[in-house]
């Protein structure tokens, strides 16, 4: 703890200045919540919605300006939820693949292009909602209970059906595998994002100028990336649950 | 860059606080996003789709319109062009008649001319053959009497039978 008082001591920049894992409290009753978590995410959340209204506010036979650009991410979403889903099946789950895109998305890059460490608050600093663990685990969990329901609700307990094929001795593997794909979704956006804030922060703490902006672009690659790659595999996991290996029509 | 990780698994381990410290944010984040979720349903998927989905339905429905007016406009021409050929060829038909007839009708006036100018000639020929002989006979006699009065004079009345 030493090293580090002296460290930040150091530091002529306080926008270098690095802290991780400390979080701004907030008490709930028992509970404990993040706040600065749920601050950037109501910015987020804001942005989002404040773009849809304006998107939607007047709509157009042709559209243009903001109505276009949200025309076009619509388009780009059902497009990636069709490519996953499938043709027939796609449309209910628009909303829920979209919303993952676009919060993760949204959040991803508010952290990486919006300087939330000028805005002071008691303690921890705002960051992108994503690195937190516990946003990414919910969103995770979330994209669980969705195939569930999914698969559920296309074909009954005859989704269990799937745990036994193609054979019943790969039964612990694909029970597994229910545990492994809210694991690596979480993780892997958690990571990511944290990993690139991380990267960013320590070689604006070692040398404050130009040298952190390659890395900041890379990172916004990163950021649009991990949001593709979360929404795609949510759907991609929904779609197999839709699916299903006994009554595949081969079209 | 060792100290730091060292560090922050130091604060991760902590009683409070570190990078996995999960608590009543992760039920809440999940509330907030299905509130997300239904929210931009409302504002953004469902009229943002509806106008996109419209905008297609609306672009076929005119296509297909246009398609349809397109055939039945080749169709009319087609039409008219065949109404024009058959005009055409009842024209030239009728020309080509006209024709024919006019030349018939030339023919057969000028055979009746030519038959005409040949009946007058030849009775022209026959009148003037019959004058001719006529005129023949008269100087025949004409040649008798005269030749009977040189004889009479020749040799008197009384020698001359």
């Amino acid at each position: 703890m030493d090293i580090l008082t002296g460290f930040t001591a150091t530091q002529v920049f306080p926008l270098a200045e690095l802290e991780v894992g400390k979080h701004f409290y907030w008490q709930i009753g028992n509970f404990n919540l993040h706040g600065q978590v749920f601050l950037t995410s109501w910015f987020v959340i804001l942005v989002l919605v404040i773009a849809s209204l304006l998107a939607t506010r007047n709509l157009q036979q042709v559209p243009g300006g903001m109505q276009n650009f949200m025309e076009y991410a619509l388009e780009f979403i059902r497009n990636l939820a069709k490519d996953q889903i499938g043709e027939k099946e796609y449309r209910p789950w628009v909303p829920f693949v979209g919303t993952l895109f676009l919060f993760i998305f949204v959040a991803n890059w508010s952290g990486a292009l919006i300087p939330w460490k000028v805005l002071r608050i008691p303690a921890s600093e705002l960051a992108a909602p994503t690195n937190d663990i516990n946003t990414t685990v919910a969103l995770a969990l979330l994209t669980s209970l969705a195939y569930f329901y999914a698969g559920f609700r296309k074909r009954g307990l005859g989704y269990l059906a799937k745990y036994i094929e193609p054979t019943p001795i790969l039964l612990p593997i694909n029970i597994l595998e229910d545990f492994t794909k809210p694991l690596s979704l979480s993780f892997r956006l958690f990571g990511n994002i944290l990993a690139d804030e991380l990267v960013v922060a320590v070689l604006v703490l070692l040398v404050p100028l130009f040298v952190p902006l390659p890395v900041m672009a890379l990172g916004l690659f990163t950021s649009a990336i991990q949001a593709l790659i979360f929404a795609t595999l949510a759907a991609a996991y929904i779609g197999e649950a839709l699916e299903g290996h006994g009554e595949e029509e081969h079209e | 860059m060792t100290l730091w990780t060292i560090l922050l698994a130091a604060e991760a381990a902590g009683e409070s606080g570190g990078l996995f410290d999960f608590d009543a944010t992760l039920p809440l984040m999940a509330v907030q996003f299905l509130l997300l979720m239904v929210v931009l349903n409302a504002l953004f998927y469902k009229p943002l789709g509806r106008a996109i989905d419209e905008r297609i339905d609306y672009v076929r429905g005119k296509l297909a319109d246009e398609r349809e007016r397109r055939d039945k406009a080749t169709a009319i021409a087609t039409q008219y062009e065949q109404a024009l050929i058959d005009v055409r060829r009842e024209a030239q038909a009728t020309i080509a008649q006209a024709q024919a007839d006019a030349q018939q009708t030339i023919t057969t006036e000028v055979q009746q001319a030519q038959q005409t100018v040949q009946q007058q000639r030849e009775t022209a020929a026959r009148e003037i053959e019959e004058q001719k002989a006529q005129a023949y006979q008269a100087l025949e006699g004409d040649v008798e009497a005269l030749s009977r009065q040189i004889l009479e004079k020749l040799l008197g009345p009384e020698l001359v039978k």
